[in-house]
């Protein structure tokens, strides 16, 4: 098709493109090559002196980003499977089907915050229900104030208020898989646990990458749930990198600084996602 | 190793897809199974193989309850209509995705393989995907799968409806040589089809299947020569069967104005109500016959078959050449009468020109 004008007709497209994404991408980089703060806020450049901070002298930031690819590949791995084992659940004709496929979206349905804030109340260590219960057995778990088991506190909040996504993807791909190769897997002799294993799981794959991948970006900014459930703490024992950007840009204003981590924290999720999808391509469709 | 099935009945809904169907089916025979579209021939495929539980009536196979023993220890292969294969697979692993469910030695598994490749003339695709064979390769791949397993009961669903017709002719040869090779000694073999002219061919056991009920048993000739009513002489043959009601009075067939002298098996016959069958192909056009009005003349193949219609008689006339007609053309036909049948009222047989039933007896 060749048409004079039509550059012209691209244009509505690329102005709102340009104003919302190249835009600010490009205002972030000259940011992260100035020293903006609350004391001195101006475009003035100070080359790359931010990201030589950033790689030489911030622990801490390295520290929130291994957390967070911790945090976000365990939560995913854990949606991944409770959500596929409860999409498989409702695939198969069982009865209340219907009911079950409703209820198993309901968390998707509610507020994140508003449930977090909910969580925080259950896992109150003193006088949270949680604990409540477990003083019969004599324990009372430091659900948001021990270091180790508040990373599971936030993992088990992400887990149930995402799995519905997980589980909404995962049972529209099963149904939509043709009916013809379990047909001939039965018949060809595969037990219930064989058919999984060689029909469905594989031809679930190109959904599977597709729901990893999706849910994956969405977790590498788990943010929202730290902040209500712990704010990061106790110390920075669930600080994420989002957050501790948002600590640096919003509440210190060093917003040059904070420019640089979130450039740096963009190019390491691109190339990170990318190796991902093709793992996940090249382990799951053997291509 | 027999297949003996007692009274299976399957209703899912208001209509019978099963009723009171039973057989014996032995080992090393070919049984088709002859019933027009949504007769029942499927369910009764998927009800053996295990895919359908029926509602009432049993299996049995080597003497034990077969209704028992879940789809996937049956060994039985099945190729559908459609051509099903692993979409995720390729040729190869698709053809030993059966073995490896056995867990069978992997050369062993690739000897077999080769094998079935070879007998369906497949060599060489191995790794292709499925979606890039044509519709033959596809239905070749699963009869490859379904014959690799040495399955004891082999059902074809259908297997050549789905493919076009140089394809088809090709494939239902190669039927034939494989099943005459030794493959069916220790194997049923149950083919369905809506097709006269495959019963024909493949000689086997009959079963005509009509709204879930099997109407009759027989060899493919005894079928062709005596089908025992008028559905099984519809359904037994394509064009359909002309039926037309006659008269039969002093040794004289009449209808529409017409007199035909009775031939000795049917001159016997006086009841009310006949009905009398006579093949598109026993009727020839002949410039001292009968005159009738073209209704219809369609060209197919190297036949041409000629809708015809005089008062309110109406017959087809099949023709082994190509000529053309126009809509409203006279043209003159001769019955060749001595291969006329006869029917009842209530449809059944009354007599045959091969002597099944006699007006006498």
């Amino acid at each position: 098709m060749n048409f004079k004008h039509k550059y012209f007709f691209l244009f509505p497209g690329l102005f709102v493109l340009i104003g919302i994404l190249i835009f600010p991408i490009i205002f972030v980089v000259r940011l992260s090559l100035s020293g903006w703060n609350s004391y001195n806020p101006g475009l003035d450049y100070i080359g790359l002196e931010n990201y030589i901070r950033l790689f030489t002298d911030d622990p801490r930031f390295w520290e929130s980003f291994f957390r967070l690819s911790f945090l976000s590949v365990t939560t995913v791995i854990l949606q991944y499977v409770i959500g596929f084992a409860l999409a498989h659940m409702v695939w198969k004709d069982i009865k209340f089907k219907r009911f079950f496929r409703v209820l198993f979206l309901v968390p998707m349905m509610t507020t994140p915050v508003i449930m977090t804030v909910i969580w925080r109340t259950f896992f109150h260590e003193s006088l949270g229900p949680v604990n409540d219960l477990l003083s019969v057995f004599g324990v009372a778990p430091k659900w948001l104030t021990d270091p180790v088991i508040a990373k599971f506190t936030v993992i088990i909040v992400e887990v149930w208020q995402w799995t519905p996504f997980m589980f909404l993807l995962l049972l529209a791909g099963l149904l939509s898989l043709p009916k013809e190769p379990f047909l001939a897997a039965a018949i060809d002799g595969a037990s219930p646990i064989r058919k999984f294993i060689y029909v469905t799981f594989p031809l679930m794959a190109p959904i599977s990458i597709g729901a990893i991948i999706i849910r994956l970006i969405e977790a590498s900014k788990i943010m929202d749930t730290v902040y209500v459930l712990t704010s990061g703490g106790p110390g920075t024992s669930t600080e994420t990198s989002s957050f501790y950007i948002f600590i640096k840009g919003l509440r210190e204003f060093q917003m040059g600084y904070a420019a640089s981590m979130s450039f740096t924290y963009l190019i390491i999720m691109i190339i990170s996602l990318t190796i991902i999808a093709k793992v996940l391509t090249k382990v799951l469709l053997k291509e | 190793m027999d297949l003996v099935a007692n009274n299976l009945s399957y209703k899912p809904d208001d209509q019978y897809h099963l009723n009171e169907v039973s057989f014996n089916f032995k080992e090393g025979n070919l049984y088709t199974i002859l019933g027009r579209t949504l007769s029942g021939k499927t369910t009764l495929l998927k009800t053996i193989a295990g895919l359908l539980t029926p509602d009432s009536g049993e299996i049995e196979f080597d003497g034990k309850n077969f209704l028992k023993v879940p789809v996937w220890e049956r060994n039985v292969a099945m190729v559908y209509q459609q051509f099903i294969n692993y979409p995720h697979l390729n040729v190869y692993e698709n053809i030993a995705f059966p073995l490896k469910q056995r867990k069978m030695d992997q050369s062993i598994i690739n000897d077999k393989v080769m094998d079935a490749l070879k007998s369906v003339g497949l060599l060489g695709y191995e790794k292709r995907k499925i979606q890039e064979l044509s519709g033959g390769q596809q239905q070749r791949v699963s009869l490859a799968r379904s014959l690799v397993k040495n399955a004891k009961i082999l059902l074809l669903d259908e297997p050549l409806v789905n493919l076009d017709y140089k394809l088809r002719e090709q494939l239902r040869e190669e039927f034939k040589n494989l099943f005459s090779k030794g493959l069916a000694d220790e194997t049923i073999l149950i083919y369905s089809t809506t097709d006269p002219r495959e019963t024909m061919e493949l000689n086997g056991e009959v079963i005509v299947l009509d709204e879930g009920k099997v109407l009759q048993v027989g060899s493919a000739k005894e079928i062709f020569e005596n089908p025992n009513s008028l559905k099984v002489a519809e359904i037994s043959n394509d064009p359909p069967m002309n039926i037309i009601e006659a008269k039969i009075s002093d040794n004289n067939i009449k209808f529409e104005g017409i007199n035909l002298e009775a031939p000795q098996h049917l001159s016997k016959l006086t009841e009310d109500g006949l009905k009398i069958g006579l093949r598109s192909s026993d009727i020839e056009l002949n410039e001292n016959g009968q005159e009738f009005e073209v209704e219809l003349a369609e060209i197919s193949g190297s036949e041409t078959l000629l809708h015809l219609k005089r008062g309110d008689t109406k017959i087809i006339v099949s023709i082994e050449e190509v000529l053309n007609f126009k809509i409203h053309d006279k043209v003159k036909i001769n019955f060749k009468i001595d291969r006329a049948y006869a029917f009842n009222a209530d449809g059944k047989l009354a007599a045959s020109p091969f002597g099944g039933l006699n007006g006498q007896n």
